[in-house]
């Protein structure tokens, strides 16, 4: 009775870190349990009935859930709550979609009065055909995802044991010379393969691209690869080329400008979703080929119109890959049910103390607006606030000043408005990459950080995924999409990937306090901070008076000053 | 009770029993002591009383039941082997004969059945209450005996039955009937008489043998009737209708009363896969009950300021229920049982103001000043002995209102000894084994088989058990659906390990008889209730979590307490931070808003720091520090009062002067700036006030404008002319002045028509009201609707003031006359207790 988790009654579950059996019981429970939050002492996880269907996908029954909850509850739990438990996970299961030999897709149910219920549904009832027996019902083979969908929304998830089509088999092999894949990216492979379809879920830097290869390498089978922009296209087919036996010809690009379909096709989601004349006209990609496995990268992204298309998708295997399965859109469940259940995940700080991924100081800058600027903040429109307050001229001589501190590093710096970007980019002398910057200058000026030719590189929010710049160190922060949480986790992950020199990473966010962009950073912060990245914060006055020193110019502390 | 000194009467009898067993008579019947009878005969006549005995028979298990209904079917007095026989039947079934002994006690102790063993007699009203009749078919499904039936028959008829059933024939009708009793009672006969009859005949007789006996025929039967009426083996009752006689349908059911006899008591099932280990009972029962603890002190916290409104029938609304039940975060039933619960315990109750609202009384801050077990065991002390039970919140009355929570109408006497009874079903079995729902159900259901529907599942003693069960658990008294030892404890059972721990194992079944029962029955004195209470409070104690004196930190601004809190470090981190997760740990969150609010509640910034510090065991992360300074910071930077006037002048000088001069005293000036004082005082009294102190201020309008004082003149708010008055009154109208006529010409008939003399009774002089009695009024109106004659009618109306009326009745019913009204022109309708009397109109009416 002296056990590290806590039940509570609203099913979170409190583990307290420092306690001898919290591995243990980390690995007991981490099957069904959603880890929602990670600060130093107490991890949060919750139970959902989502987490605990796939625990059941995974093949876990709720005896082992109870059994791990009572093993090492440091308190009774609560009967009912296990009860809810085992109710809960009884309900997946009951309906299973499976091949027919005869009738095709089929439905089937193990317990009629679920099926009786579902079939009842108006929604339910234009996806399914004939009546086979009693406890069977044709599916239309188009309509699995959707009815997978549905019927979750319903609370009776199907489990889908229909199998998958092989594909185009290709031969792929990871080119391990001199590298290898990492013990938890070979394990996340492993269970995405064993699980069939799914989800992997793992920190910006820790290698997604690697998995993804590690995944083909398993079908050896033609991959259709679904990115965020043309720029991570790239950086993909560099990184497929470099890792496995692939060679150039075999990997193509489908984006805005080039439109190749080879075995291995790497596809932006704008080029997917550019509508013409109220159709997709992109969409023959989906078809051009028998793909054996659809790689997503960035699943907590995925545009809308790419779930009715991945809901035709349901015989192939699927891969999403993602950083956080938070979506700011509440879509979780669409994931679920289209993609697939979570196969793996790790915490960041785990992974971090692996030394995969670079440790993080990150630090709130607050900045006093001047007395002008909170008139003009006070009264502007409410829409304008933000923007207002988010560019003030005072956010930007801090930031000119944190640059100057780190003077010599690779700093990134980070912002929402154009025009903030570009007069920053002025007075840092610093290029500045936003959405008219063509690619190949995109591709020229990462390169050029890359190698250090460039030591400050100023971005908009197009730099926010899968730009692969290991070196820069610094990421200053002036703006962004309002309280967008996955957007700073993509932002932290800029500065993450493991340095060189083991150099520690920098992340700064400039707030003007008393103002909306306070609230907003309180709101995107709590996200990294549940991750165990816990922010300090710091009055821009201290900060520039510790740079005095340094011979900072103390009119921009005056004029802050009020 | 010797053959030699037979008692005669109920009385008798009672007199011959000792006091042992009168005292249980009396405890099992307390009926008969209030008030206490003067002597023993009065006691007989008092347990012969049909409420009594209805009383007395209600509460009888199904086995003793069904042995007075066997005793209302044998002869009276009855032998005990008669008796024996019809319950056991002619095969003698052994669990019968075993336990009859028991059933027979029992209604000896309960003085239903008296007289010795070979004349045993059901008491009277009892007999009469069971044995068959019309309207009343016995629970045993027997008819009439042969003496009986054939009570009205002819005697000529008697002699053919008994003759067609091959009986010699007798010279009177009474021998001729107990020869036929015989050749029915003797088992022989009668099955070498039923060989004989015709496949379709034995058909009926096992139709009707199980009840009920009585048969419809046509007026010509068929012939296998035609077989069995001619031997009276169905005699008829009235035209068309026969009966089975008693003596056959025992033949033909082997001598059983019942069809189907319960001796026993059916078990308490428990399935090995619902034991639990008890220490897993124990604690999961702690769990609960720490769980309902802070619960109630949830809910009652919830209502600190001002709970609920009272609605006018009394309870909580349905939306303030649902409240409740969002703010505890439970289902609604739960929301009611806790708020049920804390009313019973006496830790809530309405404030009994104008605006009447619930909340929690004085006896609720004693109560937290207890050790948590003691709290607990006030707690389901209350619910034990509750006669309000919270499952029927929610439904509806008999008059078809929604019964609220803490509401009129949810009392049911019968809750507490249901309770008990349940939690002693769970006590009898092994420790850590949770019964099957279904079998206490059944166990309860034949221990108290008068008390609600044969078979319905759904009356209210098994809807009480199922929330009886349901709400142990809830309570904390079981766990896992076992009862816990703290439970057994405070239900005054001895622990399971000082019973015979040989008798019960895993997977048996309980054993039945009550005598093997290993439990204390009855009320306990307050005394020993107080020493079971105490002992389950020493259990329960060492299973509730203590109290820490410490919360962890995180830099995500949450603090986690690993349990439950010591008081006052709860209440201050209540404050200070949101609630956002409660169980076994609380998690809490500070936000801006919840540090403002320690900080009006008089923290200072650093107190909250030093708090902090003190009762986290790592150290305050940064950012909740920084969170703390930053609304410190912010905190009361703008003020906020309320001033009625102020002062305000250029000349610092000149308001230091106002100020220390004692004079401006009373206008309570206070400074707010160097150029602004504010006053308490209304702006005219300051006017003057500072005119008399010799200053010369002038007046200021709200926007700042120096007002002038110049007088103003006085206006009313808009007014309309008035109307004119004109010399008379307008003339009527046409549709008026028929209106008019019409009523000055009915007042007219009714008060000149000539009336005949009221009969003894005074004329009533002109104006007076008709007078008649009641009865008379009634009979007068009813002869008045047949034949449509007008009447005169005193009445008085609702505020007291008489009148006349000439009425033309139309329908009596239901205590009004409605009647067409000359004097108003109209129907009208009127009670008939407000008629003071009648008069019929005379004859010569114009």
């Amino acid at each position: 009775m002296n056990g590290p988790l806590i039940v509570q009654s609203d099913k979170t579950l409190l583990l307290e870190v420092d306690h001898e059996l919290a591995d243990a019981c980390r690995r007991a429970i981490a099957p069904f349990a959603e880890l929602e939050r990670a600060p130093e002492h107490i991890h949060t996880y919750r139970v959902t009935p989502l987490g605990l269907w796939n625990a059941r996908a995974a093949g876990h029954d709720a005896e082992q859930v109870v059994d791990a909850l009572v093993e090492f509850s440091r308190y009774p739990v609560p009967h009912a709550l296990l009860v809810d438990i085992a109710e809960t996970m009884d309900r997946y299961g009951r309906l299973t979609l499976s091949k027919h030999p005869a009738h095709g897709l089929v439905l089937t149910t193990t317990d009629r009065p679920v099926l009786e219920e579902v079939l009842r549904s108006k929604r339910i009832a234009p996806l399914v055909g004939a009546r086979i027996d009693r406890d069977t019902v044709a599916v239309h083979p188009s309509e699995r995802g959707q009815i997978k969908q549905t019927l979750l929304k319903l609370g009776w998830p199907a489990e889908d044991l229909a199998g998958y089509v092989d594909g185009e088999a290709h031969p792929i092999e990871l080119a391990e010379d001199g590298w290898a894949l990492r013990p938890y990216q070979k394990q996340a492979v492993e269970n995405f393969w064993h699980g069939g379809s799914g989800v992997v879920v793992l920190p910006c830097g820790a290698g997604k691209t690697l998995v993804g290869a590690g995944s083909m390498a398993q079908a050896k089978a033609t991959t259709l690869i679904l990115v965020t922009n043309t720029v991570s296209a790239r950086q993909w087919k560099h990184e497929l080329v470099k890792r496995t036996s692939l060679t150039e010809d075999e990997v193509g690009e489908y984006s805005g400008t080039r439109k190749e379909i080879r075995p291995v096709t790497i596809a932006t989601y704008q080029v997917l979703t550019t509508k013409r004349k109220g159709v997709y006209p992109h969409l023959e990609l989906f078809d051009s080929r028998d793909w054996g496995l659809i790689v997503y990268d960035e699943v907590h992204l995925l545009p809308a119109p790419v779930f009715k298309f991945t809901a035709d998708l349901q015989a192939r295997r699927r891969l999403g890959l993602t950083a956080t399965l938070v979506r700011e859109d509440g879509r979780e469940s669409d994931v679920f049910s289209l993609i697939g259940p979570k196969r793996f995940d790790a915490p960041w700080k785990e992974i971090e103390a692996q030394g995969y991924i670079a440790p993080a100081d990150c630090v709130e800058v607050r900045v006093n607006l001047t007395d002008s600027e909170r008139l003009a903040y006070a009264t502007a429109e409410t829409e304008e606030k933000y923007r207002y307050c988010a560019t003030t001229e005072t956010k930007r001589k801090v930031t000119e000043a944190i640059v100057r501190r780190f003077a010599g590093q690779q700093i990134l710096v980070i912002g929402q408005y154009i025009d903030q970007l570009d007069e920053l980019g002025e007075h840092l002398n610093a290029p500045v990459i936003k959405g008219e910057t063509s690619n190949a200058q995109r591709e020229k000026l990462f390169d050029a950080f890359r190698e250090g030719e460039i030591s400050v590189l100023v971005v908009s929010k197009v730099a926010n995924f899968s730009i692969d710049l290991p070196e820069a160190t610094v990421a200053i922060q002036v703006s962004g999409t309002f309280g967008s949480r996955q957007e700073e986790a993509q932002r932290l992950g800029r500065v993450l990937r493991p340095k060189a020199d083991g150099h520690q990473a920098h992340f700064y966010s400039v707030v003007a306090r008393d103002t909306i962009d306070q609230d907003f950073a309180a709101h995107r912060q709590r996200f990294l901070a549940e991750q165990g990245y816990a922010y300090r914060i710091v009055d821009a006055d201290e900060l520039l008076a510790g740079n005095a020193g340094k011979g900072d110019n103390a009119d921009d502390t005056d004029s802050a000053d009020s | 009770m010797s053959t030699e000194t037979a008692p005669r009467s109920l009385a008798e009898a009672l007199r011959a029993r000792d006091d042992a067993s009168l005292s249980a008579l009396l405890r099992s019947r307390p009926d008969l002591i209030t008030p206490v009878p003067t002597d023993l005969t009065q006691l007989a006549t008092r347990a012969g009383t049909r409420a009594s005995v209805v009383r007395a028979l209600e509460r009888l298990d199904r086995f003793a039941l069904q042995t007075a209904e066997a005793l209302a079917m044998a002869s009276d007095p009855a032998t005990y082997d008669e008796l024996l026989g019809l319950m056991a039947g002619d095969d003698a079934d052994p669990a019968v004969t075993a336990a009859f002994p028991r059933a027979l006690g029992t209604l000896r102790e309960q003085a239903l059945v008296w007289g010795p063993d070979d004349r045993l007699r059901l008491v009277r009203t009892a007999r009469e209450l069971l044995a068959p009749s019309a309207q009343h078919p016995s629970a045993t499904g027997l008819g009439p005996t042969v003496a009986e039936a054939t009570a009205g028959m002819s005697p000529g008829r008697i002699q053919e039955i008994v003759a067609a059933a091959g009986l010699p024939t007798t010279h009177d009708s009474v021998s001729a009937v107990a020869a036929l009793g015989g050749l029915f009672t003797d088992r022989t006969r009668m099955a070498a008489l039923l060989d004989d009859a015709p496949v379709e005949s034995l058909d009926v007789l096992s139709r009707l043998v199980w009840g009920p006996p009585y048969g419809q025929v046509t007026a010509e039967p068929a012939r296998h009737l035609r077989w069995l009426i001619d031997r009276g083996l169905l005699l008829p009752t009235a035209p068309g209708t026969v009966v089975l006689p008693r003596e056959v349908a025992l033949h033909l059911r082997a001598g059983h009363a019942h069809r189907a006899t319960e001796p026993v008591a059916p078990p308490i099932e428990h399935a090995p896969a619902r034991t639990h280990r008890p220490q897993v009972v124990d604690s999961a029962a702690a769990g609960q009950a720490y769980t309902a603890l802070a619960t109630i002190e949830e809910l009652l916290k919830d209502w600190h300021e001002g709970g609920p409104a009272v609605l006018r029938a009394g309870g909580l609304s349905v939306r303030d229920l649902k409240r409740t039940a969002v703010a505890l975060d439970v289902a609604e039933p739960v929301a009611a049982f806790w708020v049920e619960l804390a009313y019973a315990a006496g830790l809530l109750a309405s404030d009994g103001e104008a605006d009447e609202r619930y909340a929690a009384t004085p006896a609720y801050d004693e109560w937290l000043e207890l050790p948590a077990a003691e709290r607990w065991v006030r707690l389901a002390s209350a619910w034990l002995a509750a006669t309000r039970t919270a499952g029927l919140v929610g439904g509806r009355d008999a008059k078809d209102r929604t019964l609220s929570a803490l509401g009129p109408g949810l009392d049911r006497s019968a809750a507490p000894e249901v309770r008990l009874r349940v939690l002693t079903f769970l006590a009898t079995l092994p420790e850590g084994a949770s019964p099957a729902e279904d079998s206490v159900l059944a166990r309860l259901h034949w221990e108290r088989p008068l008390r609600g529907p044969q078979d319905a599942t759904d009356d209210l003693r098994s809807r009480l058990a199922r929330w009886a069960l349901s709400e142990a658990e809830l309570l904390g008294i079981s766990g896992r659906g076992a009862l816990s030892s703290q439970g057994r404890a405070l239900l005054g059972f001895p622990s399971a390990s000082d019973r015979d721990a040989g008798s019960v194992g895993p997977g048996d079944k309980l054993p039945v008889h009550k005598r093997h029962h290993p439990l204390p029955e009855g009320p306990h004195s307050p005394a020993e209730q107080a020493a079971a209470a105490a002992r389950a409070a020493r259990l329960l104690a060492p299973l509730l979590p203590e109290p820490l004196d410490h919360v962890l930190l995180q830099a995500d601004l949450t603090a986690v307490a690993p349990g439950p809190l010591e008081r006052p470090l709860a209440d201050t981190l209540g404050v200070l931070a949101d609630v956002e997760s409660k169980g076994g740990a609380t998690v809490y969150r500070f936000t801006p808003g919840s540090v403002r609010r320690a900080l009006d509640a008089g923290r200072s910034a650093s107190d909250l720091h030093a708090f902090l510090a003190a009762h986290s065991r790592t150290p305050v992360p940064q950012p909740l520090a920084y969170l703390i300074d930053d609304v410190a910071r912010r905190h009361g930077h703008l003020r906020i009062g309320a001033a009625s006037a102020y002062v305000r002048c250029d000349d610092d000088a000149l308001l230091n002067e106002i100020l220390v001069d004692k004079r401006s005293a009373g206008l309570r000036l206070r400074r707010l700036a160097p150029t602004v004082l504010a006053a308490q005082a209304d702006p005219a009294t300051l006017l003057e006030g500072l005119r008399s102190m010799g200053f010369a201020p002038a007046a200021e309008s709200a926007e700042g404008d120096v007002l002038i004082t110049r007088a103003h003149a006085h206006r009313t708010p808009p007014r309309s002319a008035p109307e004119p008055v004109p010399d008379g009154p307008p003339v009527p109208d046409a549709t008026l002045l028929g209106a008019a006529i019409r009523a000055v010409r009915a007042g007219d008939l009714a008060s000149t028509t000539p009336r005949k003399p009221a009969p003894a009774t005074d004329r009533p002089g002109n104006g007076d009201l008709p007078r008649t009695s009641s009865a008379e009024t009634l009979a007068t109106m009813q002869a008045a609707v047949l034949t449509g004659e007008s009447l005169w009618i005193g009445y008085v109306n609702a505020e007291g003031s008489a009148s006349q009326r000439v009425i033309a009745p139309i329908r009596v019913e239901g205590g009004f006359v409605t009647a067409y009204d000359h004097t108003a022109d109209e129907v009208r309708t009127y009670p008939l207790h407000r008629v003071t009397g009648v008069s019929e109109l005379a004859d010569d009416q114009p």
